[in-house]
């Protein structure tokens, strides 16, 4: 196995590995959502800004957590195609090395047709490669998009909490454990999509 | 790769082995070929390590489009791991593989290859107008096991039986049958696990007009050293490992 299979193979198995985690995450924002809800509920008027917020950071949760499950089911995809072409240019070596020790032999011409047609199947497991990469890429950036919404969410969450009074304390908790997801969320899906945008244009 | 055509007749039996290329750390395997007019089976067909010198090996006697058959003895990687190379390489083949190892050696990739089953009784390929019997070995070494007969050629493939590990200048032939039993004593004592499996089997092939008997390790044994092999493994204690 050459190093760039290797590092294919690490970088498409690094994605599910990186997306649980964004999963747990995600599911902690629905939780701080449904605390929220609770608190802002028993704050009544004193947090009456920070009750539509509530919605907002729940709905964002359940939309990352559907994001990352078919992506979980993308990368998958992607795993198999990697096996695949590595076992279709595995063929084609092998074939061109047969080929190559059939020289001089009787029956040599005829090794050619699985040599091209070996050759074919694994440009084209490359290509289907490339874009399969290009489309998850887009899926991780709608993620990440999702990660921005949730700390200006965050941001958002805090101006409203300093106005609850007494439930200050409990909401600024809240707003600063979106943040904190928001920037879990950023990091491991930016570091997926460093791992994936080498394969993209290589 | 050394070629030895070991039968010239209305088809031709061909052995391959003693492959110089071959990491030092594989054992070293011996393929059979059956080559009739329109098409070839290769017996045992190797690991996939073996692939490339075998494939070019089998170029010298047909084309690619006329290798048609492939037989496995068992599962094991030195015999068959070669399959999913096979498998994309031929367009129009049938693997013979004993029926209870179907889901195993799937696993080595066989899309475009049909998978015959050889139910545990054995059975025939045919090959042109040539009909190769296939003989029931189970246990020896492997729990789905089969060996092939061509009643014509006189030939028996035994697979692992008779097997010995030798160096790669050993000659194809046994010469010297009293002095080859030491290489081969370990092995079937060890490798082999059932002596009522043996005497079954040896029961069996004792039946059959044998003239060369061709195992996947070793030398071949021919004319008499083919009943003083019989003989000798009738008398060995196998499955000593318990």
């Amino acid at each position: 196995m050459t190093n760039q299979t290797k590092s294919q193979f690490i970088a498409v198995a690094s994605i599910t590995s990186e997306l649980s985690a964004v999963m747990v995450v995600a599911k902690e924002i629905s939780l701080a959502a449904a605390n929220a809800k609770a608190i802002a509920f028993r704050a009544g008027d004193k947090a009456k800004g920070f009750q539509p917020i509530t919605d907002f950071i729940n709905e964002l949760a359940k939309e990352t957590i559907e994001l990352v499950t078919n992506i979980n089911i993308y990368a998958l995809v992607l795993y198999r195609l990697t096996v695949d072409e590595f076992q279709k240019t595995a063929a084609y070596n092998k074939f061109e090395l047969a080929a190559k020790m059939a020289e001089g032999a009787v029956y040599a011409k005829s090794m050619q047709e699985p040599v091209d047609h070996a050759r074919l199947s694994m440009q084209d497991c490359q290509r289907q490669f490339k874009r399969d990469v290009s489309q998850l890429l887009g899926q991780l950036e709608a993620v990440m998009h999702h990660a921005r919404a949730a700390r200006v969410i965050a941001a958002n969450s805090r101006i409203e909490a300093s106005q609850a009074g007494e439930y200050l304390q409990s909401l600024q908790a809240v707003a600063e454990s979106v943040d904190k997801a928001a920037h879990t969320i950023h990091d491991n899906v930016q570091r997926c999509r460093i791992a994936l945008s080498i394969y993209r244009n290589s | 790769m050394k070629t030895t055509k070991i039968y010239e007749g209305s088809h031709q039996w061909i052995m391959f082995g003693r492959d110089e290329g071959k990491p030092n750390n594989v054992i070293d395997t011996n393929q059979y070929v059956v080559r009739t007019a329109n098409r070839c089976l290769l017996l045992d067909p190797g690991g996939a390590e073996l692939f490339a010198p075998m494939m070019a090996a089998v170029l010298h006697h047909a084309p690619v489009d006329q290798i048609t058959d492939l037989f496995a003895s068992h599962q094991d990687p030195d015999v068959i791991s070669s399959l999913g190379l096979w498998d994309q390489a031929l367009t129009n083949a049938k693997l013979h593989a004993p029926a209870i190892w179907e889901g195993f050696l799937r696993h080595y990739s066989c899309e475009s290859i049909e998978y015959v089953p050889i139910p545990d009784n054995g059975g025939t390929i045919k090959l042109d107008s040539v009909e190769l019997q296939i003989i029931p070995a189970h246990y020896l070494h492997s729990s789905g096991n089969f060996h092939v007969y061509d009643p014509q050629a006189k030939i028996l493939m035994t697979g692992d039986v008779g097997g010995a590990i030798e160096g790669p200048d050993a000659p194809v032939f046994v010469d010297n049958f009293a002095a080859h039993v030491e290489k081969m004593r370990y092995w079937h004592q060890r490798w082999m696990p059932s002596n009522q499996a043996k005497r079954v089997w040896i029961e069996r092939v004792r039946n059959l007009d044998i003239d060369i008997l061709a195992p996947q390790h070793g030398r071949m044994f021919k004319g008499d050293d083919v009943k003083r092999f019989l003989d000798w493994f009738d008398a060995l204690q196998v499955g000593i490992a318990v």
